[in-house]
């Protein structure tokens, strides 16, 4: 017995697994799976192609730069880098009503926000509140760490020195008299970074957790008095501040300003003339950049974006251009062999 | 005398430990001019471990690579993702392949000390001890037992038999089944054998001073000093390490070469690593990438160093990305961070998928029952766990013969006397009258040794046995058998030796009438050229041998002769003259001398010897070369065995034309041997189909004509061109050294995979040399496992080594490779286009951990399945179309082309990733990591979608890790974005709620969508475009597979067709020695004795399974 049970001791289990033989789904592709299929999913991709066109069309988007580069432009006074505080007066008007909610972005473009070291160039820590990292910030800031005092500098880091500090009003012209449109500021930032990423320090009055701390270089005011409207605006969790520290994604961005959604603006902006005045703080000439202010409305896919309506319409009619080749070359093989 | 001491610098002194050993050893390192008696194949020693195996790795270029990544990812300025993300992987890998070598290395020690720890006798100051062979030191007296393997190089002192002879079987240095005797010198003979005792030996002190060790099998050179004496020394005195001894109860041996320095050892070639074409092919690719990632890398500093001296020509915010002054210096930073950030395209984890892969396919082939020869309870295995997919590129299987194709084992067949054929199916054998079989015993001259010196006479002797013809005993003079019942005496009168020139071998009897009879034996084309005119039965006889041979077995003419008085006298006379002459002259005469005996022949009959095939042979064979394969057949053996076996084995058709040395060197040395060939071959015009009278040329070619290709290296590229259009090469007489050198010729002029198979010592050289080499697990010995690649237990598991392990593991490798490129090139490529549009700064597209990730989770799982399940058809469908093989043989997954293809295909892709995406978020509010989320997501689906086209064989572990996978990706991302991992470490979990808001958000799913679709698009359409061209080609291979129908001619071509064998070695018999009594015992032997020694050979074991394999073979006939 114990013979036995040795002669066959090395002998290879008798599993499917062990034996390859599985038990699989061996798809058997033909021609009358292939050709339909390629067409069905063309047929999809045309269909979610209009879908999307169609909802693009729909969204009303009204673009204006007021780079000032152009000597027409209204911002034109503006654009020369030594002028400061300069203010400029930006008129238009709408025919039709622009449906609400309406969305107030700026926009820059050739502005590299993406660029890896201007990233980097921030302390974590000290944006959640980390009073230690007030005193001493992260290398990783540098040269934007200290000034020449070296006083450290609190928030530290080249993206936040270079915060976006142009300020907008919106004035509706109705019967030549200037009537404010309320802009709401609230809740344009992530969740995420108002409530997790970036916490003031528990100090209060907030000013007293800036002791000994400078401004960065290029703001005018310090983070504690971003938003004198709103005492709880302030510090790190400014909802501009947060929106401009969400780096964007390409070097022509836009960045969402405010919202307009108050009372009689709820349903959007009515027909008529528009002032919107401009505080123009921020030099882009130096670098080719423009800004610009964006006006949209959104639908269930967002803004405005006829890109991805077109590729699907592009690449589904491909598809079924390419079933027809197909159908073609299958014709060309099949028939020979039935002869 | 002075010429031939010279060169004698190899110095051993009989028991004299002490000289020989002067042996240092420091840790592991060993030095000494004697080598000890271990053997050594593993690498390592516990303390060498760990620097070896580093070394050994880092050998490897990617890993270097990743190493260097690893430092330079932990210089902050340089760093574009943290070290860790490639650390860990280059941990694992490191550790994995160590672990592998670890364990490999300890097999390895593990059958050296087996082979180290077989006992063996060592005369230690007296007596003989027990020792092991490690312990055998030169200079060492031993003694070896029957049956007992040797176990270093020794010089025969005396032996137990007369004349201190001693038989052994050399079968697992060249393959030759007959057994060869060696003497011992007679001084020493004379001197020691007298007092047979211990003491004698333990006072012997001769000197012998020979050639140092060198690799040369079959010659010796050396000088025995002892007691005032030279005495000279050749290969005849020397017991080879590895050969067995036998018919010898002892032996005594003094040691001359230990371990390393014994021949045998010295013909083994040299341990190599191997690799497997795909992996070179594979490493040219990875050299490609990496120039290519140096060359992009620097494209993308210059712009780096472009756009800082851009931006630091302003002022404004935008001013505090200039990192310092010098824009050369930036584009030099951002060289290196290019150089990591892209260093994912250089697939790391495929160095350890690759391993892991080639692991599981190893194991399958352990596991496959089809593979397990229940006898030997022997699964087959795969020693080294590398060479898996070269499997499947055979072009050319070099072959050994004995033990390999042939089981060893002759069997008698079947019979013609006087025009009657016996044996076959209608009438039994026993039934027939008592025909002469009588000739049997005699012309089996050298039975006395009780196992017969060549399997062809052990098996003619006994099926005369097995008739009631009994060789009872013989002396020097006599030979007494019993026929029928009767005993009778006959005198051996002469004995007409054998040389391979003459091939026939005569006896010349006096029986016990007082008649002298000549009975001779031979091939059939000496025998019938020397018979008497118009004999009998000759016509018949002849049809016989046509019948015989095509049966594929080995033919044997008999002829007697009935010799007057007189002449016999007078021949007799010249004959004893003779014996006093010179060598050279003498040999001439006796040639002459046995021409003028062996005349006037009367044909008796011809027997039929079939030399046993391994099972399945021909159907492996045939089923190998329908699959493209050149079998290629090498052997130590003689010619004729060769050729025999290329026949029955179906290597060679009936009317395969052989071609021969003295043609091929015609061929070789005309200006245009293609043409000439290509004449030679007109010969063939009866062949109706010229593919096939192409094909059916067989080169022949013996181990000193090889040698000639020695002097003329540039026959060998000719040679192959003329051996690929033949059916098959024969080599026969070859030395293992040879075997190696045919393997390295395949090797240098074909671009083919070449693989060998044998199962002897003789046959390691050419497994270490092959590309891939198979050992066959045989009855003894062991090292051709040893040394091999593969080990098996039947030479018919090929079939399925090849057609199905190898072809799948090929498709499998194959696929995987190109997958594997793809998917990693195509989500690292997309760097580069982003790159245009962040200032060339570095940046990445990606989470950090979604690059560690990719690679890990959310791609490696599927891809493995399908490196694992992979089938295109199933094994049956495998081994039933062969041709389907052939793929592999041309390479056609694995091309340079098709990795260059993939490579592009991952290059659309990246574009695919970047640019869809782009149009998407340009210009709008969507932040860089909502990009990243979006971009990861398309390359996710992407990977999963494409291994989704690839996969043809679905099992439920495929579809698991299809979908694990993308889920995986999907949970993650949350977790590794969740807000937990953040306040643990904000720096490493910076994506915090990206993907939250991402995955709900349909336009990152639409373009995630749109992305993955256009990416697969060309795969897509390649497939469709496939299955539409191939419902075609599918039915051509379907209605092609079906059998095609044999055009094998029946066309007998008159005496070439035949093929008688008789040869018993290269070298002349042992006739002189036979004659002159020397190896003659003086007792008897009993009836009884014969019969068990006859028992333990193999052929009565088979012999009553005989007939119903016989009439078999009939009917298959």
């Amino acid at each position: 017995m114990v013979k036995e049970e040795k002669e066959i001791a090395n002998r290879p289990d008798n599993t499917a697994f062990t034996q390859q033989r599985l038990p699989a789904w061996q798809p058997m592709l033909s021609a009358g799976i292939v050709i339909p299929g390629f067409v069905l999913i063309g047929l999809a991709f045309i269909g979610i192609g209009v879908a999307l066109f169609v909802t693009s069309r729909s969204i009303t988007v009204l673009e204006i730069d007021y780079t000032g580069i152009e000597k027409d432009s209204a911002c034109f006074k503006c654009s020369n880098a030594d002028v400061k505080n300069c203010v400029c007066n930006l008129v238009f008007s709408i025919d039709s009503l622009f449906e609400g909610p309406v969305f107030f972005y700026y926009g820059l473009s050739n502005y590299f926000q993406n660029y890896r070291k201007y990233a980097a160039s921030r302390d974590d820590e000290q944006l959640s509140g980390d009073l230690d990292a007030f005193t001493a910030p992260s290398d990783s800031c540098s040269p934007y760490d200290y000034n020449s005092n070296d006083k450290p500098i609190v928030p530290c880091g080249a993206i936040a020195n270079s915060m976006f500090n142009d300020t907008f009003v919106l004035y509706r012209v109705v019967n030549g008299a200037n009537k404010l449109v309320p802009l709401d500021g609230k809740g344009i930032a992530w969740w995420t970074d108002y409530n997790v990423k970036f916490r003031n320090p528990s100090v209060t009055p907030l000013k007293n957790a800036f002791n000994n701390t400078v401004k960065p270089i290029f703001w005018p005011k310090p983070a504690y008095q971003l938003d004198a409207s709103d005492p709880a605006n302030n510090g790190f969790i400014n909802q501009d501040f947060l929106v401009w520290m969400r780096r964007a994604a390409l070097p022509d961005f836009r960045k969402l300003y405010r919202r307009i959604t108050d009372g009689e603006y709820a349903k959007g902006l009515p027909a008529g003339n528009y002032s919107l005045t401009i505080a123009y703080n921020y030099p882009v000439e130096s670098f080719d950049g423009r800004k610009k202010v964006v006006f949209s409305n959104v639908s269930w896919m967002g803004g405005k974006n006829e890109f991805l309506g077109i590729a699907y319409l592009v690449v589904g009619s491909l598809c079924v251009l390419m079933s027809i080749v197909m159908l073609i070359v299958y014709a060309k093989f099949k028939f020979p062999e039935e002869d | 005398m002075e010429g031939f001491e010279s060169g004698l610098t190899w110095e051993v002194r009989a028991n004299d430990r002490k000289h020989h050993k002067q042996m240092k050893s420091f840790l592991c390192f060993r030095w000494g001019r004697y080598a000890d008696n271990l053997v050594r194949s593993y690498k390592y020693s516990p303390l060498t471990f760990l620097p070896l195996m580093l070394f050994e790795q880092f050998q490897r270029a990617a890993y270097l690579y990743f190493l260097l990544m690893v430092v330079m990812q932990s210089v902050p300025d340089i760093s574009s993702v943290p070290f860790y993300i490639t650390i860990l992987p280059l941990l694992i890998v490191l550790s994995v392949r160590g672990l592998k070598d670890l364990a490999n290395d300890m097999a390895r020690r593990r059958s050296d000390s087996e082979i180290n720890s077989r006992p063996c006798d060592v005369l230690d100051s007296q007596s003989f001890n027990r020792a092991q062979w490690k312990d055998v030191c030169v200079g060492d007296v031993l003694r070896i037992h029957k049956d007992q393997v040797i176990p270093a190089d020794l010089l025969i002192l005396c032996s137990s038999e007369p004349h201190s002879l001693c038989y052994v079987e050399t079968a697992d240095i060249d393959g030759e089944c007959n057994l060869k005797f060696r003497q011992a010198l007679s001084a020493t003979h004379n001197q020691l054998t007298s007092h047979p005792s211990e003491e004698t030996l333990a006072a012997f002190d001769g000197v012998v001073l020979c050639e140092e060790p060198n690799n040369r099998l079959y010659t010796f050179r050396g000088q025995m000093h002892w007691r005032g004496e030279s005495l000279l020394l050749d290969n005849e005195h020397i017991l080879l390490r590895g050969t067995v001894l036998r018919n010898t109860d002892f032996a005594y041996g003094l040691t001359i070469y230990t371990g390393a320095d014994s021949k045998v050892l010295r013909n083994c070639g040299k341990l190599r690593v191997k690799r497997t074409r795909m992996e070179r092919v594979f490493n040219q690719v990875v050299i490609g990438i990496v120039l290519s990632m140096l060359l992009a890398a620097l494209l993308l500093a210059i712009g780096a160093g472009v756009f800082s001296s851009w931006v630091m020509s302003h002022i404004g915010p935008t001013s505090a990305l200039v990192i310092n002054g010098n824009p050369v210096y930036t584009g030099f930073l951002i060289f290196w961070s290019y150089i990591i950030l892209l260093s994912p395209a250089m697939p790391i984890a495929l160095y350890i998928s690759f391993e892991v892969i080639h692991m599981v396919h190893s194991l399958f082939i352990g596991w496959d029952m089809e593979m397990y020869w229940q006898q030997a309870n022997r699964p087959a295995q795969a020693r080294n766990t590398s060479l898996n997919e070269e499997l499947g590129q055979v072009g050319y299987l070099l072959s050994d013969k004995t033990g390999t194709l042939t089981q060893n084992r002759l069997l008698f067949r079947q019979c013609c006397i006087a025009g009657e054929v016996y044996g076959d199916a209608s009438s039994k054998a026993e039934d027939t009258e008592p025909m002469d079989l009588s000739w049997n015993p005699f012309s089996c001259g050298e039975a006395p040794v009780y196992q017969a010196a060549s399997p062809d006479e052990e098996a003619l002797v006994g099926a005369a046995r097995e008739l009631g013809w009994v060789f009872l005993s013989r002396t020097r003079d006599v030979i007494v058998v019993s026929e029928l019942g009767v005993t009778r005496e006959y005198r051996l009168l002469a004995l007409l030796d054998f040389t391979s020139h003459r091939r026939r071998m005569s006896v010349l009897v006096r029986e016990p009438e007082g008649g002298l009879k000549l009975y001779c034996k031979g091939a059939d084309l000496v025998i019938l050229e020397r018979l008497q005119k118009d004999c009998l039965h000759q016509e018949r006889t002849e049809r016989a041998l046509e019948l015989f041979s095509q049966a594929c077995l080995r033919t044997l003419c008999v002829a007697v002769r009935s010799v007057p008085e007189a002449s016999w006298e007078q021949w007799s006379k010249t004959l004893d003259q003779s014996a006093t002459m010179v060598t050279s002259d003498r040999d001439a005469l006796l040639e002459k001398l046995y021409d003028q005996m062996e005349i006037d022949l009367q044909l008796i009959g011809v027997t039929a010897i079939e030399d046993r095939l391994q099972e399945g042979v021909p159907e492996t064979i045939a089923l190998l070369q329908q699959a493209g394969l050149k079998v290629w057949v090498l052997t130590g053996d003689k010619k004729e065995t060769a050729v025999n076996i290329g026949y029955s084995c179906k290597l060679l058709d009936p009317d395969t034309r052989l071609l021969e040395w003295q043609e091929l060197k015609q061929i070789l040395q005309s200006p245009d041997p293609g043409v000439t060939f290509f004449k030679a071959r007109q010969t063939e015009l009866w062949a109706v189909d010229k593919q096939a009278a192409e094909a059916k040329t067989a080169l022949v070619l013996t181990g000193p004509e090889l040698a000639e290709f020695d002097q003329k290296p540039e026959w060998g590229a000719t040679f192959m061109r003329l051996a690929e259009q033949c059916q098959s090469v024969l080599c026969c007489r070859v030395t293992p050294g040879q075997k190696a050198d045919i393997v390295s010729l395949v090797r240098k002029h074909t671009r083919s995979i070449t693989m060998s198979i044998g199962d002897g010592a003789n046959d390691v050289n050419m497994i270490k040399t092959a590309h891939v080499g198979v050992g066959l697990a045989g009855v003894e010995g062991g090292q051709a496992v040893q040394n091999a690649d593969f080990a098996l237990s039947q030479f018919r598991f090929l079939q399925r080594l090849l057609l199905v392990h190898g072809r799948w593991s090929y498709r499998r490798i194959s696929f995987f490779l190109r997958y594997f490129l793809f998917k990693t090139c195509g989500f690292a490529l997309v760097h580069i286009w982003f790159g245009f549009f962040n200032g060339f700064s570095a940046q990445s597209l990606y989470e950090t951990w979604f690059i560690a990730l990719y690679s890990l989770f959310y791609t490696a799982v599927p891809v493995m399945c399908l490196a694992f399940f992979e089938q295109d058809v199933n094994a049956e469908s495998s081994l039933k179309w062969p041709e389907l093989y052939r793929s592999g043989q041309r390479q056609e997954l694995s091309s340079p082309l098709i990795l260059i293809s993939s490579l592009l295909y991952a290059v659309y892709s990246s574009l695919v990733f970047f640019f869809i995406p782009f149009g998407v978020f340009h210009n709008t509010a969507y932040d860089l990591q909502t990009m990243a989320v979006t971009v990861a997501m398309a390359a996710t689906f992407t990977a999963n979608a494409e291994i989704s086209l690839v996969t043809r064989y679905w099992t439920r572990l495929n579809v698991a890790a299809v979908c694990v996978s993308v889920v995986l990706f999907f949970i993650c991302s949350r977790i590794t974005q969740s807000t937990r991992l953040f306040k643990a470490s904000p720096m490493d979990y910076f994506f915090l709620g990206a993907s939250e808001r991402a995955f709900i958000d349909p336009l990152v799913w639409l373009t995630a969508l749109l992305t993955t679709w256009t990416a697969v698009l060309p795969s897509m359409t390649t497939l469709a475009i496939n299955v539409i061209l191939n419902m075609h080609d599918k039915h051509k291979v379907h209605s092609a597979s079906s059998q095609p129908v044999e055009l094998r001619s029946r066309l007998t071509r008159g005496a070439s067709l035949r093929r008688s064998s008789y040869a018993l070695s290269q070298g002349a018999g042992a006739g002189r020695l036979i004659s002159s009594g020397t190896c003659i015992r003086s007792t008897v032997l009993t009836v009884d004795e014969q019969v068990t020694a006859d028992n333990n050979s193999l052929t009565h074991s088979s012999r009553s399974t005989r007939r119903t394999t016989l009439m078999h073979q009939i009917t298959h006939e």
